[in-house]
């Protein structure tokens, strides 16, 4: 791509990311909302939040811990399923394959009420596990609970990551590995995961920041106990002062974008050598599986017992929830069936428009941010100049924001600038916003595809005499379409589950299922709640469904 | 070709016909010079609201309402409170919001209506209303919901249930192992509303709260901050017990589900409003008007009892409001006062004081 081109592509993300986080920055000193004429300078709100608030140190401590120990969790799984789907000769694994990624369309506060009616103290398999053993052996409140699950239903983010980049790697190196006497286990630990380490280390940074700014979770597992996050901290924060107070939120924006800094160091230290993972190099090669022999079946119980746990479970529950009139102790199952409150669901006004909006910003919006995600991607790739290392720490920081405070600065941003004012009410505010904040995610996936093409083949194309801007579209782009529908689906799925940050920024005619869903929780009506989860989950199951038969198709 | 001209036909007749329809009357028992408000509405043609009940709930209600005024536009967002708050004031500082304000966070929107974002503006409905529903003719409580007690009936005996807020208290000082972990309310620390019932519960009756909140620390009591959370756990007995929850959710939850049921405290119950008012910034400021007047009217204000939201006027206390309830007859009732005291508890010094006294009492043992 030509210089200027680079450039400009690299100026305008910039600005699109500065401008929500500029203006957070500048709120967290001023004394008052910045939209009021009568707030001064002044680093009070530092003051008080750092050295005065108990309640901030304790949410940072336990947002730290559950990060880390989610991270503990999710990583190391993720990348074994990765690799047991991917490159070996698993049985069942076509099967298994999409439903690993159920976890994630399914919105958080939903997924964290489904285990709630299985495993809550009264849940439907707490009770089972109960009329056998007198008591149940675990309690769902407690911060082990919370760190456990938030490990697990964070997964399916490690493993796309980390199976995308084992789809494009050739098996010549494994086979090399299995000659020379290596077991399977080894063949993954010391060859196959090594190979794809950007990946890996990309989708570690991001569920550590994931686990930061958790919300849905605690939101419904930290109820009872009071456990407190960063993100729940925002809200007790508003109450404790009886208004919101901006100033104050802004400055635990401010101190998690602090966070982001040591860690894309560390990350950029550790990838500084980037051509050792080129894997797509000028010479064609197989795929093949890994036969793994009697190893099959301990791997697929792992993959089973994972499945059960933070998909089968809650997300049957949920479902039977859905149909049930009343549930819990005492309460029989079959007597209380019921599909009243999807009767109820298809008298509610929107819901139409909701689910349409949702579609619509999912496939048509959630392509378009691909798209933007290739193009800076392309634009930073093999560029070796200070504007890269720039990126590279911007992209996280709008993830640095919980959803909500991204969607609050989103919705300034386009109030009070007038050439955003007309869009403000429009898919457009929205589609932006969710761009935004999932842009480390998407640029990851794409970047990580980017890194395993071998420069040789941009360089042959540049010796026949190809401009730059041909060998992007002629050689780079072909070469990662794998890459490319890869993020399509996650964000596709991104989107449909998110919001949070999209809060401020609807306004009647562009709904979406997610607020519908955030809306009907605040009034109690957790019948509609649970039956319309269980309509979008048709809903995407429906999406991957076609998905996946497209892409086979292809493949065949 | 034909098709073109049919369907420019048919435009110019309905055009022809729509101001051959008759204005909507000026409703009975109001002012003459309603019809120019009137008038001045189907000029605007459009109206915005913002409110924090469900889209569901009021759908009836805005129905009914543009059916009355089908020349306006009506747009209904809804959102959660501190949201509704936030997108306001901003939106009001940036110069165009929302015609009409209508919330059930008291306190944040007396708030708004003293620091100077409402338009005055006498109802003609207001002589219909009780004292403690209007303030300055600028905000008006539209609704009158009991806070109660909400049990699970398939689990709590029915001679146990108790019926005053002094029972609630003596049964869990009573009863401290069995009822641990089985009580739950509104955790003043994270929820507004749950913040704004306890602190009235002191004003009105201090000693006995206070020995509600220390005996719900002994029986180890769950705070939450959404009234859905808590409403399910009390259906599915993880909870059986719930101290102030708000009537109209309980009351929905009822009428589908009759393991939960509820109590209006005998020695006095609670009482809320939705509260609203005319921006000040509104931009169809006529529309906010007649949308005021209809949700005060008589006609509103039953179908808002249907979803649950009692009403508030004085002629129909006894077949729509609080006093139609089962049970609540010889109840009496302390309406929260739509008026400045809710500025009392939104200062953020005695605001701190309050919950540093509120965690004391509950870790007192």
């Amino acid at each position: 791509m030509p210089r200027a081109f680079r450039i400009a592509v690299v100026l305008i993300t910039a600005l699109l990311i500065l401008g929500p986080v500029g203006l957070v920055v500048y709120q967290s000193f001023l004394s008052g909302p910045f939209f009021q004429p009568n707030s001064t300078l002044t680093t009070q709100a530092y003051e008080f939040v750092l050295f005065e608030e108990e309640d901030f140190r304790e949410a940072f401590v336990n947002s730290a811990i559950i990060a880390v120990g989610m991270t503990a969790i999710a990583v190391p799984l993720g990348c074994m399923m990765a690799f047991l789907l991917v490159r070996t000769d698993l049985p069942g694994k076509r099967f298994i394959e999409p439903l690993v990624l159920v976890p994630m369309f399914v919105s958080s506060v939903v997924l964290a009420f489904g285990f709630v009616v299985a495993l809550g103290p009264v849940g439907l398999v707490s009770l089972w596990v109960k009329s056998f053993t007198g008591s149940i052996p675990w309690y769902l409140y407690s911060k082990t609970s919370l760190i456990l699950i938030a490990g697990l239903t964070h997964v399916p983010h490690v493993f796309l990551y980390a199976s995308s980049a084992l789809r494009s790697l050739g098996s010549d190196v494994e086979e090399a590995a299995r000659s020379a006497g290596a077991g399977p286990l080894r063949v993954a630990m010391t060859v196959s995961l090594p190979m794809i380490m950007p990946s890996i280390l990309y989708a570690s940074v991001l569920v550590f920041f994931l686990g930061f700014e958790l919300f849905g979770l605690p939101l419904v597992l930290g109820d009872p106990e009071r456990i407190l996050v960063l993100a729940t901290y925002l809200y007790k924060l508003t109450n404790k002062l009886g208004t919101p107070s901006y100033d104050l939120m802004a400055v635990v924006v401010v101190s998690i974008i602090f966070v982001t800094l040591p860690l894309v160091y560390t990350q950029r230290k550790l990838l500084a050598a980037a051509s050792r993972y080129v894997a797509v190099k000028g010479k064609a090669s197989a795929q093949r599986p890994l036969a793994i022999g009697a190893w099959r079946w301990p791997a697929l119980g792992l993959i089973v017992a994972w499945l059960g746990v933070t998909v089968v479970i809650p997300v049957t529950a949920l479902v039977l929830r859905s149909f049930l009139a009343s549930w819990g102790e005492g309460v029989g199952i079959w007597e209380n069936l019921t599909t009243a409150h999807f009767r109820e669901l298809m008298d509610y006004p929107n819901l139409v428009r909701g689910i349409v909006n949702t579609l619509l910003i999912a496939t048509v919006g959630g392509a378009l941010s691909v798209g933007f995600y290739a193009l800076v991607n392309l634009a930073l790739h093999r560029w070796r100049s200070r504007w890269t290392a720039v990126l590279d720490y911007l992209v996280l920081v709008p993830r640095a924001m919980p959803g909500l405070i991204a969607g609050l600065a989103m919705f300034w941003l386009f109030l009070f600038t007038p050439v955003l004012q007309p869009f403000r009410q429009t898919l457009f505010s929205l589609w932006l916003a969710y761009t935004l904040v999932w842009l480390a995610y998407g640029m990851r996936l794409v970047s990580a595809s980017l890194l395993q093409i071998g420069p040789e083949l941009e360089e042959a194309g540049r010796v026949s005499g190809a401009r730059p801007a041909q060998v992007s579209r002629d050689i780079t782009l072909p070469l990662i379409k794998a890459g490319l529908i890869g993020s399509w689906v996650l964000i596709f799925v991104t989107f449909v589950r998110e919001y949070s940050t999209g809060v401020y920024l609807l306004s009647p005619g562009t709904e979406v299922i997610g607020s519908l869903l955030v809306s009907l929780w605040g009034t109690g009506a957790v019948d509609l709640v649970t039956a319309l989860s269980t309509v979008n989950l048709a809903l995407i199951l429906v999406g991957l469904g076609l998905m996946f038969a497209l892409g086979n198709k292809r493949h065949a | 070709m034909n098709k073109r001209l049919a369907l420019s036909l048919a435009l110019s007749i309905l055009g022809f016909v729509a101001p051959a329809q008759a204005q909507t009357p000026v409703p009975p028992g109001y002012p003459a010079g309603y019809a120019e408000l009137i008038e001045a509405a189907n000029k605007e043609g459009a109206l915005s609201i913002y409110s924090t009940a469900d889209a569901a709930e009021v759908s009836e209600l805005l129905t009914q309402f543009r059916a009355l005024y089908p020349k306006l536009k009506v747009e209904y967002a809804d959102q959660n409170s501190t949201e509704l708050y936030s997108r306001y004031v901003a939106e009001a500082a940036a110069g165009a919001t929302a015609d009409l304000i209508w919330s059930s966070a008291m306190d944040l929107q007396i708030k708004l209506v003293n620091d100077g974002y409402a338009m005055t503006y006498a109802s003609p409905e207001k002589s219909a209303l009780p004292e403690w529903a209007k303030w300055k003719d600028q905000a008006y409580g539209t609704t009158a919901e009991p806070i109660v007690f909400a049990y699970n009936k398939r689990l709590v005996p029915e001679a146990e249930v108790p019926r005053s807020h002094a029972d609630f208290a003596k049964l869990l000082a009573a009863q401290p192992d069995a009822l641990k972990g089985k009580v739950t309310s509104y955790d003043p620390e994270r929820s507004g509303v749950g913040f704004l019932y306890i602190t009235q519960d002191v004003q009105i009756s201090p000693s006995t709260t206070w020995d509600t909140v220390k005996a719900m620390g002994k029986a180890n009591a769950k705070f939450y901050t959404s009234t859905g959370a808590m409403i399910e756990r009390v259906v599915s007995g993880e909870h059986t017990l719930a101290y102030n929850m708000i009537g109209s959710y309980v009351l929905q939850r009822n009428r589908k589900d009759p393991n939960l049921s509820f109590v209006l405290p005998k020695d006095y119950t609670q009482v809320m409003s939705r509260i609203a008012f005319v921006s000040a910034k509104a931009k169809h400021p006529a529309s906010a008007k007649l949308f005021l007047d209809f949700i005060l009217s008589k006609a509103g204000q039953v179908e808002l009892a249907r979803h649950a939201m009692t009403s508030v006027r004085d002629d129909l206390q006894e077949t729509h409001g609080i006093r139609s309830l089962p049970g609540a007859t010889e109840v009496t009732l302390k309406p929260i006062r739509v008026g400045p005291e809710l500025l009392a508890y939104l200062d953020q010094i005695t605001r701190l004081r309050f919950l540093k006294q509120w965690q004391r009492a509950l870790a007192a043992n």
